[in-house]
């Protein structure tokens, strides 16, 4: 019934329930042994036979027996022809020797209580040598838990952190606190940076687990697709997006999930359950999508992108110093981008007849600068001949319509 | 019995094109002046304009002007001028005093020569001559005092050489020399340290001076083009592999010999490929 002893050094000594020592029964008085606790039983009992019967007893009259050699256990004397004989637990009294040793007093429907060879009334037993309940400071009828310097009812010595009864598992005492075997490891591991498997309670030594919001060892589950026992590097898949309930999830190995289709965030390498975010040609978590620059997430906030990279605006203006190519200032609202440069939206003009353009205006480029279409067309024929074969002898990379 | 010829009525309408933008832009004060196609050939078919003191942005591309009036200068607010695509031959000296003026565009036009002293602007940013005559000895002394300029536009012209005195221009972010004679570059390239733009397409180039790897032409900001040169192998095998390549190479002690004996030999350059007698520019 008792729980292994962890000798580990570092751990809490493992407590354990103290022998009732005042509950001394008479039955075991001969091999000098005490009883535990939970053996001594002191809930009055109606029995007929009390010399069996341990600390409730009850009186017996006897009535015809040689009463020559008999006498009183407690002060000798014989007993006259018709005088009632109270025999107890094998001893005879007069009736009026048979009192409480306390009160003197006879006993209240014959019931008392016997300790150290004397009997008591139940007040006055109570009242010496009943034991009182640290939490409900009451007395103590029937099974005692001595533990923790202090005597408790069973159903309220309770483990301090999740309340469950310990009478029947034992207890570990940790920082001064009575704990059961599950909190305890759940403490232990936590102060060694580790998890409590949820289902064999023991320490998770290697890569925990995590489903439906616990830590497990992986190995107890297996592969929803193909069964295989599950490593680390198993999946959690959410099987109602949108619920915040997750006691729909489901487990896969690695394998089966890359088969699913899960988007992958492009900073962690890890699926997106969540809300995904749709960027640079990659699939982001909502925090990782973040500036290339500070790293902080954009959050829905307006990014700018720069060879593959995304920054955000504070950023962007910072490192690619996005002064506007003609009035050379900073470009405060929207910055039109194109041909390594960066212009104030209603800076962006024609090289060439200064005619401004927006987004969607097709334009040429020649050596960097944009060039409306109207204007390309009056260039010199020898000129566009020569841009032409210069566009098509070097990789497309400018805006040039065809 | 014949009247008048008809043959005014076109010129007349085109002429009063240009007069009633003209008009236009005085009655609403507009700062900025859009001519661009207006046929005009002369600064007398826009009269008043050089009264118009409140303009800043005057264009005049793809117009047949052939010569720019002095008084032009009067316009003292005047930041953005375009002359792109005219028949322009001589500048007069006036428009380097201009104050304000920042973006200057003389493209497609038949320069063959700067006047003296042209590098005297005090603000200019922008400066295209883009598709000109101009060579080595076109340009005035004070040419590359122009600390302002960010942008240089110099393509299809007939420069052999770049003057050691580019390194005055501290703030050129652009230099553009593309399709030009050029035969080699100075070292005092590499002192321009905002340059983000390198045109060098279609010259004659053979070798680049190791200061080169001083600029962060390989960087995501910067763009350099080399197409259409006589490359040495050892450059041109860089190229292959990526401009950072390059410009690791260029710092390298192996180019810095290279570069030594190269120019100790000082093998012939390459003739000229491009042949630009066909340029409308030529056309006197």
């Amino acid at each position: 019934m008792w729980n292994i002893k962890d000798k580990s050094p570092d751990v809490p000594v493992m407590g354990d329930f103290k022998d009732g020592k005042l509950f001394l029964r008479r039955k075991h008085q001969h091999d000098g042994s005490y009883k535990k606790f939970e053996d001594i039983d002191y809930s009055p009992v109606e029995i007929s036979k009390p010399e069996v019967v341990g600390e409730k007893n009850v009186t017996k009259w006897i009535t015809n027996m040689s009463r020559d050699n008999m006498a009183c256990a407690r002060c000798g004397d014989g007993f006259g022809a018709q005088e009632k004989i109270v025999n107890s637990t094998g001893q005879l009294w007069h009736q009026q020797c048979f009192v409480c040793a306390q009160c003197f007093q006879e006993f209240p429907n014959g019931i008392f209580y016997e300790y150290d060879g004397r009997k008591y009334c139940e007040h006055d037993f109570q009242v010496l040598f009943a034991p009182c309940c640290n939490k409900c400071n009451s007395f103590i009828i029937g099974r005692v838990i001595k533990a923790m310097n202090a005597s408790w009812h069973p159903e309220h010595f309770l483990c301090q952190m999740c309340d469950m009864e310990l009478a029947e598992t034992g207890f570990i005492k940790n920082g001064g606190r009575a704990l059961c075997h599950e909190c305890n490891a759940k403490i232990k591991a936590q102060g060694l940076g580790k998890y409590v498997c949820h289902k064999c309670h023991s320490l998770i030594d290697d890569q925990p687990l995590k489903f439906r919001g616990e830590m497990y060892h992986p190995y107890h589950f297996n592969c929803t697709a193909c069964g295989v026992e599950l490593d680390g590097n198993a999946r959690e898949v959410r099987n109602r997006s949108g619920f915040a309930k997750n006691d729909m999830n489901e487990l896969y190995c690695l394998r089966c999930h890359d088969k699913m289709g899960i988007p992958i965030c492009g900073a962690c390498r890890r699926p997106i359950e969540e809300r995904v975010v749709t960027a640079l040609g990659k699939h982001w978590h909502v925090e990782h999508f973040v500036c290339a620059k500070c790293e902080k997430p954009f959050l829905g906030h307006r990014h700018y992108e720069k060879k593959g990279l995304a920054y955000c605006e504070t950023h962007y203006h910072q490192l690619f110093g996005n002064l506007c190519h003609v009035c050379n200032q900073v470009i405060g609202g929207d910055v039109f981008t194109a041909l390594n440069k960066a212009w104030c939206v209603h800076h962006f003009a024609c090289s060439v007849c200064d005619q401004k353009m927006n987004q969607k205006t097709k334009f040429y480029e020649c050596d960097l600068k944009p060039v409306c279409k109207k204007c390309y067309e009056k260039f010199p024929n020898e000129l566009r001949r020569r841009l032409r074969r210069q566009h098509e002898a070097t990789p497309k990379k400018a805006g040039t319509p065809v | 019995m014949n009247q008048a010829p008809v043959s005014c009525i076109p010129t007349q309408s085109k002429m009063s094109k240009a007069k009633k933008v003209l008009e236009e832009s005085r009655e609403i004060q507009n700062p900025e002046l859009d001519l661009a196609d207006k046929n005009v050939s002369t600064f007398e078919e826009m009269p008043g304009l050089l009264n118009m003191t409140y303009v800043t942005r005057l264009t005049l591309s793809h117009n047949k002007i052939k010569v720019v009036p002095p008084g032009l200068a009067n316009l003292i607010n005047l930041e953005i001028l375009n002359f792109s695509n005219n028949q322009i031959e001589e500048l007069p000296l006036s428009l380097s005093s201009m104050p304000k003026l920042r973006i200057l565009n003389l493209s497609i036009n038949r320069l063959f020569t700067l006047p003296r002293g042209f590098g005297a602007f005090p603000a200019l940013e922008v400066l295209d001559l883009t598709y000109n005559n101009l060579k080595d000895d076109s340009l005035p002394g004070n040419f590359f005092m122009m600390e302002t300029l960010r942008a240089l536009y110099l393509g299809d012209n007939d420069f052999e050489h770049l003057p050691a005195d580019i390194k005055n221009l501290k703030n050129l972010q652009i230099l553009v020399l593309r399709e030009n004679d050029i035969v080699e570059l100075p070292s005092e390239i590499g002192e321009l340290t905002r340059l983000r733009e390198l045109h060098l397409q279609g010259n004659r180039l053979t070798i680049l001076p190791p200061e080169l790897g001083n600029l962060d032409m390989a960087s995501q900001k910067a763009v350099f083009k080399f197409e259409g040169n006589e490359w040495v192998e050892q450059i041109k095998d860089q190229l292959q592999l990526g401009v950072s390549h390059l410009m690791d190479y260029l710092k390298s002690d192996t180019y810095r010999m290279l570069y030594k004996r190269y120019i100790t030999n000082k093998p012939p350059p390459p003739p000229p490929c491009v042949d630009k007698s066909k340029k409308i520019s030529r056309i006197r």
